[in-house]
């Protein structure tokens, strides 16, 4: 879902605070949680800006 | 003395009947009617003219939402210094007229053509149904007839024949005067033409299509010709059977969202007939066959009345009194906090309920349950709407009222069919196509009004499936690259660094209608077309509906749309605008009364402090900041253990949702589910807990339909449950521990209004003074807001967003190399709870699937055979049909029986922004197979 909306987000520009600012609006801290632990523990399942939106939560 | 009566629109009385259509004339005319003056609109008839000044011409075949016809001849008058009796009706008004519509000469004329009608009509009065109602009779004792001096030896109508097909009302042949006003109300209001006058002079008949009984003709049960008949030739079956009604209560449609205004006719406590009501503000006396016929289901056998408790999915239901099934709910909800926290439980809001219905269910989730995992059905249907709209504009609706549609130039209709789904709006749009207007219709389809009496798309974009953000961006790069833009609207409007940024990534190459034609279908030369048709017409309005939304890109196309609209200035003046058709009653309501997760009442996000704490004061709890889950979400957890109860007021996921088999393994997997609901639905068979709902006859509350428009649901019948739904709901809340101790839906009403900006007009009261009224309705708008968006946008300036088109992960491929796309008829309603439990059924028995002749062939397959259409999510069988409405690679079906398991084939593919489902895009192959066996 995460790297669905970073490729739908309406801007290339600042991706990855586009999808920060989308979760923060929308998810809730249980499914931020669940999609911390796969970034750790299955890095290669979520984009780079993604991993970047994370970040900056 | 001076006395002359000046025409005020707000002071006519909108139930009587004027005769003629009203004219909006701005010059003014004055005449003399019996010596009194009036002064009208310049073009408006005699007829109507005189009834204003309350001098009410006999007449026959004229009636006010109709043009005039004359033939009757019942209406003549005398006009001063013209020769001979003219028609009223079609004569009009000029300055200085005086008209004299009671003479000696009249009388005997108007006599002498009462003979006539009389003398070919059965005198069986006392024992007709319109007995008591029926304007011959009224006119026989207005013009004085004592006397029908013509025997019934000669040639007469009187042995005429009876056509009972239709399964709602009856067309008695020997009773019709032919005076034309079904015909015209066929043609002029609802816009079918399945009527003429067969014959000619005394041969004169009406005629269903090719003189064809109702059921077979093109006739589409608006009823409309029924509500013109001025006779007992078209009269509903349930008035032969019950008699004429003797109580009125004024309410609103629960099926589609127009929001059809209605008069409930009674006999004491039973529903005779619907009856659409002229002052209706969404529908002005017309209606469709569901509203006007399909209420049945309200007292089908089917109906649950008592509650129901069982301790597992696999144990019988036991009836129980409200206190137990309350307290059982409780109970259940109250041990699943304690075992696995608040946001182990959450709620699902109707579309079909009442704004305070589901005002209350909100309520209760985030104040007593805690959590903000409350989510409604406008999740899989209109959430993109929602979001694209709020993000451009600034707020979550749609920009027009429906009667703006009748000043514009060019319709684009993108994803929707509103002679099916929105009818009486449907009918509008085609009242405004015959009288010029040009029309763009974007759609896999051939929806019927790319082709149908009258109506004709100039322009039928008819793309692939999942590939509308493609579409719109070539229109719009057409716009962009050829000059097209209101310069002067979007720096007036709009916000400029937005604007350029959205103006260099549509005139970039790759969004030419050239480049995209291969992914899309279209041909690039009817794409240029229709962006210069739209972009040089004076008033360009957007229509569209699920077939925008229900995508993986739904938001995106919503703010493609959003962003067509301001760069050709088409928003803030009638004709114009983005107008979603919303599909449910309620759906607009249900958003707006703070159904998301993330949204209180009004669309404040629950992180926004100074809200919350507003919330906080008037509902005396804390409440949390964080958004909860989504349906999608809560499905995904409950899978996954972690989420274990739900109430689900007036929704059937496990028939509505997209892949029943997760649905199903999601309600499975829960400790409580809890129904509220009319009938024992597909997630009934996953509820430990049934509270019985009310159907809207038994309603006290508000709807609001798709223009915003908030109309009044008045209770024609007492509950048959013995509550009304806000007093379940309110009852489990209490027995949770947080009360909410409403003595009526007025004082729900009044607590939203205390809540929410757009809303702080808005009472009972009002509703009852106004009729209906269109949020924003405050201070500054105290009588509501038709046109938004007039001045500035409600964010300030329109922002543009770039809407870069990224294909679906959904494709055809070897496996699966057609595409489905889904849709409704008008005949059902949604998952046909209702409907199927009416006479809807002789129209719609079952759900086909609608194949390309080419591909029929290809598969071995012929029309009426069974076949079974397969997904990557499931299978399923259905009988076919083949049609030429879809192109080759396409195919289509509509999910109205359960039976279909439609839902089993979508997958779970969804909107990026919103997870509306992508119902419109699954990649699917077809293959003969044996009818199945009965269950």
């Amino acid at each position: 879902m995460a790297n669905q909306i970073a490729g739908g987000v309406p801007s290339r520009e600042d991706v990855a605070g586009q999808v920060s600012h989308h979760m923060r609006q929308f998810w809730t801290p249980e499914m931020l949680k669940d999609l911390s632990d796969i970034a750790t523990n299955k890095p290669d399942c979520i984009g780079a800006e993604v991993h970047a939106a994370l970040a900056a939560l | 003395m001076n006395m002359v009566q000046q025409f005020d629109p707000a002071q006519l009385d909108l139930s009587q009947d004027y005769g003629t259509p009203a004219m909006n004339s701005e010059v003014e005319v004055t005449v003399h009617i019996d010596g009194m003056p009036v002064t009208v609109p310049e073009g408006t008839s005699v007829m109507r003219a005189a009834a204003i000044a309350g001098a009410n011409i006999p007449k026959l075949c004229a009636t006010d939402n109709v043009e005039a016809f004359g033939s009757c001849r019942l209406c003549l008058v005398e006009i001063e210094g013209r020769n001979g009796t003219p028609a009223s009706c079609t004569t009009p008004c000029q300055e200085g007229m005086s008209v004299k519509t009671q003479t000696t000469r009249l009388d005997k004329l108007r006599k002498g053509v009462m003979e006539l009608y009389i003398s070919d009509h059965p005198l069986d009065c006392l024992t007709c149904p319109a007995n008591g109602d029926c304007e011959l009779q009224d006119m026989a004792g207005a013009v004085g007839l004592r006397d029908v001096r013509y025997g019934t030896e000669g040639a007469n109508h009187l042995a005429g024949a009876k056509d009972e097909s239709n399964p709602y009302f009856t067309f008695d042949t020997s009773k019709c005067i032919v005076c034309s006003r079904c015909v015209r109300a066929c043609s002029e209001v609802q816009g079918t033409f399945a009527l003429t006058i067969a014959g000619r002079g005394f041969g004169s008949r009406v005629s269903p299509s090719e003189q064809q009984p109702f059921l077979e003709s093109e006739c589409v049960s608006c009823g409309a010709c029924v509500q013109a008949c001025p006779t007992a030739t078209l009269q509903e079956k349930s008035v032969i059977e019950l008699g004429v009604p003797s109580r009125k209560v004024k309410t609103t449609c629960a099926y589609c969202g127009v929001g059809c205004s209605f008069v409930a006719e009674l006999r004491g406590d039973e529903v005779v007939r619907m009856v659409p009501d002229k002052q209706g503000g969404a529908n002005a006396g017309h209606s469709c066959v569901k509203g006007r016929f399909a209420w049945g289901y309200a007292q089908h056998q089917d109906r649950i009345t008592t509650p129901m408790v069982r301790d597992s999915i696999d144990a019988a239901w036991r009836e129980v009194s409200w206190e137990e099934a309350i307290g059982f709910a409780a109970d259940r909800f109250n041990a699943i906090k304690a075992s696995h926290g608040v946001d182990a439980i959450g709620g699902i809001t109707s579309s079909r309920c009442t704004n305070e219905e589901v005002y209350v269910v909100q309520k209760m989730v985030r104040a007593a349950f805690g959590t903000n995992n409350v989510d409604t059905c406008a999740r899989v249907c209109h959430s993109p709407t929602g979001y694209g709209l709020k993000q451009t504009f600034g707020t979550s609706a749609g920009t027009q009222d429906f009667a703006s549609v009748q000043h514009a130039d060019v319709m684009m209709v993108i994803g929707a069919n509103p002679t099916d789904a929105h009818p009486v709006f449907g009918s509008r749009m085609k009242r405004r196509l015959r009288e010029g207007a040009d029309l763009i219709v974007i759609d896999p389809r051939s929806i019927d009004l790319v082709r149908s009496p009258h109506v004709s798309a100039e322009h039928h974009l008819q793309l692939l499936p999942g590939t509308n953000v493609a579409v719109l961006n070539a229109v719009a790069h057409v716009i962009a690259s050829e000059g097209l833009i209101d310069e002067a609207f979007v720096a007036e409007r709009c916000d400029r660094v937005s604007f350029k940024a959205w103006e260099d990534f549509i005139r970039l190459p790759e969004n030419s209608p050239e480049t995209l034609e291969a992914v899309t279908g279209v041909p690039a030369a009817t794409v240029r077309a229709a962006a210069r048709a739209f972009a040089t017409a004076g008033n360009g309005a957007i229509y569209y509906g699920l077939g925008v939304t229900e995508h993986s890109q739904g938001s995106t196309m919503v703010m493609a749309m959003a962003n067509l609209a301001m760069a050709t200035g088409n928003i803030g003046r009638l004709g114009v605008g983005v107008n979603p058709l919303r599909g449910q009653n309620n759906v607009q309501g249900s958003c707006d009364m703070g159904s998301f997760p993330h949204e209180f009442v009004g669309y404040r996000h629950v992180s926004d402090d100074t809200v919350r704490e507003q919330f906080s004061q008037i509902w005396g709890v804390t409440l949390r900041e964080d958004p909860g889950m989504r349906i999608p979400n809560m499905l995904d957890s409950a899978v996954s253990g972690r989420f274990k109860g739900l109430y689900i007021q007036g929704e059937d996921i496990a028939q509505s949702d997209p892949n029943t088999q997760h649905v199903a393994a999601a309600l499975t997997a829960m400790d409580c589910v809890i129904v509220q609901d009319l009938f024992l639905n597909e997630t009934a068979q996953f509820a430990h807990v049934f509270l019985p709902g009310t159907s809207f006859l038994e309603k006290d509350g508000t709807f609001t339909n798709a223009e915003r428009r908030i109309n009044r649901v008045r209770p024609v019948m007492t509950s048959r449950t013995g509550r009304s739904e806000w007093e379940a709901t309110c009852a489990l809340s209490e027995a949770m521990g947080y009360p909410m101790p409403y003595e009526s839906a007025a004082e729900i009403m009044d607590e939203i209004a205390e809540l929410t900006p757009t809303f702080a007009g808005v009472s009972f009261d009002l509703l009852d003074k106004l009729g209906s009224v269109q949020w924003p309705c405050n201070d500054q708008a105290p009588t509501g807001t038709p046109i938004m968006h007039k001045d500035r946008f409600v964010r300030g300036e329109g922002q543009f967003m770039t809407t870069p088109y990224v294909p679906t992960d959904e494709r055809s491929t070897r496996k699966f190399p057609l595409l489905l796309t889904t849709g409704r008829i008008l005949s059902q309603y949604n998952v046909g709870a209702q409907t199927r439990r009416t006479d809807n059924i002789v129209w719609h028995s079952e759900d086909l699937l609608d194949i390309h002749e080419a591909d029929a062939e290809a598969r071995g397959v012929k029309d009426g055979d069974w076949v079974e259409i397969a997904s990557r999510a499931g299978e399923t069988k259905m009988r076919v049909r083949i049609s030429d409405d879809i192109p080759a690679g396409v195919v289509y079906t509509t999910f109205h029986h359960p039976v279909s398991g439609t839902n089993v084939i979508t997958t779970d593919n969804s909107d990026w922004a919103t997870n509306c489902p992508e119902y419109k895009v699954t990649a699917v192959q077809i293959r003969p197979v044996s009818e199945p066996a009965l269950a």
